[in-house]
């Protein structure tokens, strides 16, 4: 574990630093094998938490599962004292920048900071003027990125401001450390994680323009943000709604959230989206993040959003150089925590001195959110380095150079065996009435590389659990850890956004529709490959199913000779292409995203199978990459067992809730209209006997009912049998009738929005009037055949259903979701001098 | 002199919008030269909810959201004002020459110095470049009053470019102004402020009014019957003076201030984001500023 870098848990002389000894100790105690297993279970418990970080990339799918290192990242309370004193301060002094610069700009006039070094910066938002939070403090979470040098004091490289992340991450990492390693977590006195959060609660609250029972929301991009994970955790554990921008609207002068009750004021948001985003009306013109007139609302004070509006300025890295003027000016002392070497190109004495020395400097821009991406002078080629100085004397003042900062390095687990690799922290402080609360540890990340000089969940890291640990057993005990990760209050389930509610409801429509799709392929590849050879008609009968239910059209609708004799290329595409509506992997990719932006309503054990059923895709892609293989139907069967599982847990596990509903209304909708579509698609034209039986029995397999029809009508294949056990029989949960009368149910039990009166309402008439056709429907008629050989009877009832279906769809999705499209600017407006 | 200002702006959508939110800068703001006495907006349809504040530029901004769907919206701002007397003709040949405004803005700590190096950077619609400096600079002499010179400035661009509504919009690059030397005032004065900007001295963007009809015996200006826009420049120690490039003057009793900014974009007459509207509307804008009987009351 030596290395020529300083390495945090040994002492000069080589030994163990006390606070390691005892962790390492056990650790190593455990033995190779035992390591092994408890670092498979963390993998297993963050991908099952969907613990994910999303890598900016072309594939949007799919997240880099989070990766968390068995070895905690060990501080003893005296050191972390120290550093808690430095960290506090220091959140104070970003405070009264913020609330400086917003304000009379007092560090610009009295030239503590250059002009420019605020007034370019693009983190300034001249808009905030005037935005003011209750209390003492503006800045209400200020995070802090920070390495331990040789001599064991941390500097910090960046300070977080806009809307940091990683405290929820931190949450995770404690959740799954204590999970599995249950003992040294407990004998190693750590300080809780649970009291940073429940300040941050409490001071949510207080920001408040209204204190009784006031409605915080977090306010996430995204499922595609690459820290969305996060933005769900953290909504859970505090118990607030997950809101992105299209929940929320501004509406005589406040600020309100759809839901399916109606409008919800919104008192307080916390703000994962950079500000920049939030409002197309005074920010950023063309953004679909924002809520337009949110500002306004903010600076009346009518709406309390942390961190506030502008507060990314706190970011620009050239402060950091200014920071011992401005502490003097405002503490009237020197910060007790020091910050890296910083040289802002924008004064000409740094500028010489920064092109002067590039190969020993880190270059950064001074907004973050910008195209230049930080560059380490030392790994840059001749030509780069030309080019970068060519850049920065461009724009000097854009551009910074820190002096190039070697983490001190700390154990890690590497595939069994210990190493060592450099560390950074990420620590949180937030706002409380008093002043600022630190949470105990933070965020540990380290280095892909024994040298890495990037360390960043964009790059690629390996993060750890952070442990400030008492010497002796801490005065109070933290109880258990399972306490410490306990959600702080019970989610707002009352009232969702409309759009978790309609993503539910989508949700069931897909997973629906792709099990039934799995169905009927499963079947047909049986029979088309079948020991008996079936009839020409019988054939073409089965694969236009095939298109019917998938909608993939023309398909085999289009009657050509050549794909129904050779329908491999046509089933295959049916199946894996993404591209085409209507494909297996269409509806499922579809289902999919729909769970994503559900997620935080999901269980661990939902959110399993959704991984499962990604493996799922997978491997069938992999298992039907060089074509349809002998009996193809296998592959098939993990993804219907997979649906089948999740589709029970849903049901057994999920609460009653009104999303509930909303996904149990999707399923039985589309279960109601996959079944007539296949009813119609296989029966619809008479053939004879023999093609029928078979045509009848894909039927009954598809629906899961070939065994109960055996049992109940010995092996006479009859239509009329077929139709009344797929159609009318409410024993059968596959039935028509039933997911009509399911549906019935779920209709009458949803909330119900204005005025309320006697008079059904139209999706209560609309499944009313289905429920009453099949009921008088006579199964004599609707197995009777006519003189063109059609079951025209059964074809208009069966349409009939879809009809009144499909109108029961558009009511709903009117009446409950959000139809409105994005905002638009309008431009060009007046111009001047016209 | 008391004037009587009325800007209508009409929007007709080619669907419904369904809400729309929007900020007007269209109130004139109080200045040595003006006191606005009163000033008001309609809207047709009613607002849902509107408010009134001053913005990072000390501007009256107007922000009011229309909650109920309309295919048509009437914006009509009516303010009276009263015009100081001012004093005749600016001395502007003497005063900080044009080498002590760079030195100053450079070294000098006065915190107003220091605060109008914001006016020296970038702006969303305003990037200085080499040619303009170019242009510019020839105006410029180390020993010449800063004001004479931007003054000859404001003449040449007056003289050099032709007033051609047709010829730019709103996202015109000052690049083909220049090189066309055609445009109308908000670009005259973008240019000019560019042009001062790349030469180190700080500028802003004034957006306003001109009387409609001029008294007797005087010509009609450019920019009548519409917001018009000039610029200032800040010279160090003496404060901020106005130019107007378009009509080649200096603004006085016939100028009426309603905002300044960086640039157009920060003091935009009118903007706003709308749901629904389809993908056209028709805008039609007019303004008229009337001058009152001395006895007439508001």
């Amino acid at each position: 574990m030596k290395s020529t870098l300083h390495n945090e848990a040994f002492a000069p002389d080589g030994s163990l630093n006390p606070g390691w000894r005892h962790i390492l100790g056990s650790l190593q105690q455990l033995g190779a094998a035992a390591l092994l297993e408890r670092d498979q279970k963390a993998k297993r418990i963050l991908r099952d938490d969907g613990a994910t970080y999303n890598v900016y990339s072309g594939n949007t799918s799919a997240g880099r599962v989070w990766e968390l290192d068995l070895v905690p990242a060990v501080i003893t309370s005296d050191d972390w004292s120290n550093i808690e004193a430095g960290l506090l301060e220091r959140a104070e002094l970003f405070n009264l920048i913020l609330k400086d610069c917003y304000g009379p700009r007092e560090l610009v006039r009295s030239g503590v900071l250059p002009p420019e070094l605020l007034f370019a910066h693009r983190g300034f938002l001249r808009a905030c003027q005037g935005i003011s939070l209750p209390g003492e403090h503006q800045l209400i979470i200020h995070a802090v990125d920070m390495v331990r040098g040789p001599n064991g004091a941390f500097t910090v490289l960046t300070d977080r401001t806009q809307a940091p992340s990683g405290a929820g991450y931190a949450l995770e990492n404690r959740t799954v450390m204590s999970r599995v390693l249950p003992s040294l977590f407990r004998d190693s006195h750590v300080q809780r994680l649970a009291h940073f959060f429940q300040r941050l609660r409490i001071k949510l609250a207080s920001l408040a323009p209204h204190q009784d029972e006031p409605r915080v929301v977090v306010l996430t991009p995204g499922a595609y943000n690459e820290t969305f994970f996060e933005h769900a955790f953290l909504a859970n554990y505090l118990g607030y709604p997950l809101v992105q921008s299209g929940d929320l609207m501004v509406n005589n002068g406040f600020v309100w959230m759809k839901s399916l009750e109606g409008l919800t004021r919104v008192d307080v948001i916390l703000r994962r989206t950079d500000d920049w985003y939030c409002d197309p009306l005074e920010l950023k013109g063309d953004s679909q993040l924002g809520i337009p007139g949110i500002l306004e609302v903010a600076r009346l004070g009518r709406v309390a959003i942390a961190n506030p509006m502008g507060a990314g300025v706190l970011e620009n890295p050239a402060l950091l150089k200014y920071l011992p003027q401005i502490s003097r000016q405002l503490l009237g002392r020197e910060p007790r925590l020091a910050s890296v070497r910083t040289y802002w190109c924008g004064e000409a004495n740094d500028l010489d001195f920064v092109l002067a020395h590039l190969p020993e400097l880190v270059i950064k821009a001074i907004y973050r959110g910008g195209e230049f991406r930080t560059q380490m002078g030392a790994e840059l080629t001749r030509d780069q380095l030309t080019a970068l100085a060519r850049m920065i004397n461009a724009e000097p003042a854009r551009f910074v150079a820190q002096e190039m900062l070697q983490a001190s390095s700390m154990p890690v687990l590497l595939s069994g065996e210990f190493a060592a690799r450099p560390a950074v922290l990420r620590s949180f402080a937030v706002a409380s009435d008093s002043g600022y609360a630190v949470m105990p540890g933070g965020l540990t990340r380290t280095g892909r590389e024994a040298g890495a000089r990037v360390i960043t969940n964009q790059t690629g890291s390996l993060n750890k659990d952070t442990w400030v640990v008492a010497r002796a057993a801490p005065t109070e005990r933290a109880a258990s850890a399972a306490a410490d990760v306990r959600p702080l209050a019970a989610a707002h389930m009352g009232s969702l956004p409309s759009r978790v509610v309609e993503n539910l409801f989508w949700f069931g429509r897909y997973a629906e529709r792709a099990e039934a799709v799995l169905r009927l392929l499963r079947a047909v590849f049986v029979l088309l490959d079948g020991a008996d050879v079936l009839t020409t008609n019988c054939r073409h009968t089965l694969l236009r199913a095939v298109s019917h239910v998938t909608t993939c059209y023309p398909g085999f609708c289009s009657d050509k000779a050549e794909l129904l004799a050779n329908p491999e290329d046509e089933l295959l595409d049916v199946i894996l292409d993404g591209a085409r509506f209507g494909s297996l992997r269409s509806s499922l990719d579809a289902m999919l995203v729909c769970a994503e932006e559900t997620k935080e309503l999901m269980s661990s054990d939902t959110l399993r199978i959704i991984n499962d059923i990604r493996d799922g895709i997978t491997q069938l892609e992999t298992s039907m990459h060089a074509g349809l293989a002998a009996a193809p139907e296998e592959a098939l069967d993990p993804l219907v067992t997979t649906l089948l599982a999740l589709s029970g847990l849903l049901h057994e596990s999920m609460i009653r809730g009104v999303g509930w509903r909303f996904l149990q209304l999707g399923r039985r909708l589309e279960r109601a209209l996959q079944t007539t579509t296949l009813v119609n698609s296989l029966l619809g034209s008479a053939l004879p006997d023999e093609d029928e039986a078979v045509l009848l029995q894909t039927m009954l397999l598809t629906l899961e009912v070939l065994i109960t029809y055996r049992r109940r009508y010995r092996g006479r294949l009859e239509v009329v049998h077929g139709l009344e056990l797929v159609l009318i029989d409410t024993s059968n949960p596959r039935s028509l009738l039933f997911q009509l009368e399911q549906l019935q149910k779920l209709v009458d039990e949803l909330p119900p929005i204005g005025i309320t009166s006697r008079e059904l309402l139209g999706e209560q008439r609309a499944i009313l009037d289905a429920l009453t056709r099949l009921r008088l429907s006579r199964l004599v008629d609707l197995a009777a055949v006519d003189a063109q050989r059609q079951r025209n009877t059964l074809l208009t009832t069966l349409n009939e259903q879809r009809t009144l279906l499909q109108a029961l769809g558009s009511l709903l999705s009117d009446k409950y979701f959000d139809h409105r499209a994005g905002p638009q600017q309008l431009v060009p407006a007046s111009r001047e001098g016209e | 002199m008391r004037y009587h200002i009325t800007h209508t702006t009409h929007y007709q959508y080619a669907a419904p919008v369904g809400r729309c939110y929007n900020l007007a800068h269209t109130a004139p703001r109080d200045t040595e030269r003006q006191t606005c006495l009163h000033s008001r907006i309609h809207l047709k349809p009613d607002a849902g909810f509107s408010n009134e504040r001053l913005d990072y530029f000390g501007n009256r901004v107007f922000y009011f959201a229309i909650p109920d769907s309309h295919r048509e919206l009437t914006i009509t701002a009516e303010s009276e004002l009263l015009m100081h007397p001012q004093p005749t003709a600016l001395a502007l040949d003497f005063g900080t020459s044009c080498q002590e405004a760079l030195q100053q803005m450079r070294y000098s700590r006065l915190p107003d110095v220091l605060l109008a190096r914001e006016y020296l950077l970038n702006s969303p619609m305003i990037r200085p470049f080499e040619a303009l400096r170019a242009y510019a600079q020839s105006s410029f002499s180390p020993e010449r009053p800063l004001l004479a010179a931007v003054r000859e400035l404001s003449a040449r661009i007056y003289q050099d470019f032709k007033y051609d509504p047709g010829f730019t919009n709103l996202t015109t690059p000052l690049e083909q102004v220049l090189e066309h030397k055609r445009g109308v005032c908000q670009d005259f004065a973008h240019l000019a402020i560019a042009c001062l900007r790349a030469l180190g001295y700080p500028a802003r963007y004034v957006s306003g009014y001109l009387e409609t009809l001029p008294p007797p015996g005087q010509p009609k200006m450019i920019g009548a019957d519409a917001s018009h826009a000039w610029f200032a420049v800040y010279s160090p120690g003496e404060g901020w003076f106005e130019f107007d490039p378009t009509n080649n003057q200096i603004p006085a009793g016939q100028h009426i201030v309603t905002a300044w900014g960086r640039d157009y974009s920060d003091v935009t007459p009118l903007s706003g984001v709308i749901f629904g509207g389809g993908d056209s509307h028709q805008l039609s804008v007019g303004v008229t500023v009337a001058r009152l009987s001395e006895s007439r009351t508001s």
